[in-house]
């Protein structure tokens, strides 16, 4: 490699911190692809409005051909999806949990630091969901934005909008209606507010999420799903 | 729309009122991008616009990575 190629290349990699914050890992040699795709969801989830550049965004649009892609290419055996966000648009957060729970590639998520509101039904989503001991997740009624009338219809609209969540989350996980909507509306735990905040193994115990784990659990769990065995939900 | 989210709605929503930062559509590598224009040529990519899947996973297609056009 030449002095000039071996500059280009360091200009390059710094680009990508500077831009991304992320860091371009090298292939290992031998190796084209990774078996095992990873897919962050980070900040909000973007979905119908684009959010203010302040706000660090998983723009859904993008996320779902991603998975069309990764369900379609033979070489990719599994999929880890990484959550660590604070909510966002309802409609995006249940369509990349739909996507999630009707691909065919194994797929593991692993919640880390929090997977909040609308993050709940998509840490849910994946065949085999794992939470790190200290990542929280927040169950907390749909709260009303945009235009309000003060009618009965808009909360009979809201009411809709959270059965939906409600009624995906008891769907693709051990917990019970009755169990996430006491979570829901539980008063006294959250500041000047309604809901539960789960740590870790609590989630667990609650029956949201499967085990509690990290990166090694992870992979493992999708290794075990990717070779057929101990198939969970 | 509506947020889902533990963040308060002020704070997702400030800035909302200032004006977006325009963009243009250019193919790149027989990939149409969305991208906001810079200096020298580059641009940052908001949004890929294609129906083959594969083009979402390339690394430097992302949103917020820079290409260069000439």
């Amino acid at each position: 490699m030449s002095e000039y190629e071996e500059r280009h290349d360091e200009e390059l990699s710094l680009e990508t911190i500077k831009e991304l914050g992320q860091m371009e890992v090298p292939a290992s040699a031998g190796e084209e692809s990774q078996p095992f795709h990873c897919l962050t969801i980070i900040g909000q989830i973007e979905g119908h409005m684009v959010l203010p550049p302040r706000n660090k965004t998983t723009k859904y649009e993008h996320v779902i051909p991603q998975l069309v892609a990764i369900e379609q290419n033979p070489k990719i055996e599994g999929l880890l999806v990484v959550l660590n966000t604070v909510g966002g648009d309802i409609e995006a957060g249940l369509a990349i949990a739909e996507m999630l729970k009707t691909m065919n590639t194994p797929t593991v998520s692993l919640v880390l630091g929090g997977g909040h509101s609308i993050g709940a039904p998509i840490a849910v989503a994946a065949d085999y969901s794992i939470i790190s001991a200290t990542a929280t997740m927040t169950i907390h009624p749909i709260r009303l934005s945009g235009l309000v009338i003060g009618v009965p219809q808009t909360y009979e609209y809201l009411d809709k909008m959270q059965e939906r969540v409600i009624r995906f989350i008891v769907k693709h996980s051990r917990v019970g209606t009755e169990a996430l909507r006491d979570m829901m509306f539980r008063t006294g735990e959250l500041v000047r507010d309604v809901g539960t905040v789960l740590v870790g193994d609590e989630a667990v115990k609650v029956g949201l999420m499967d085990e509690v784990g990290g990166v090694a659990t992870a992979l493992s769990r999708l290794s075990q799903l990717v070779s057929g065995e101990g198939k969970v939900q | 729309m509506m947020l889902f989210t533990v963040i308060p709605l002020d704070d997702v929503l400030e800035g909302m009122e200032e004006a977006p930062v325009p963009t243009v559509v250019m193919s790149i590598g027989g990939v149409t991008l969305e991208l906001e224009p810079g200096e020298n040529f580059q641009a940052k990519v908001v949004r890929v616009i294609s129906t083959d899947p594969s083009h979402y996973l390339n690394s430097s297609y992302q949103p917020g990575s820079i290409v260069h056009w000439t």
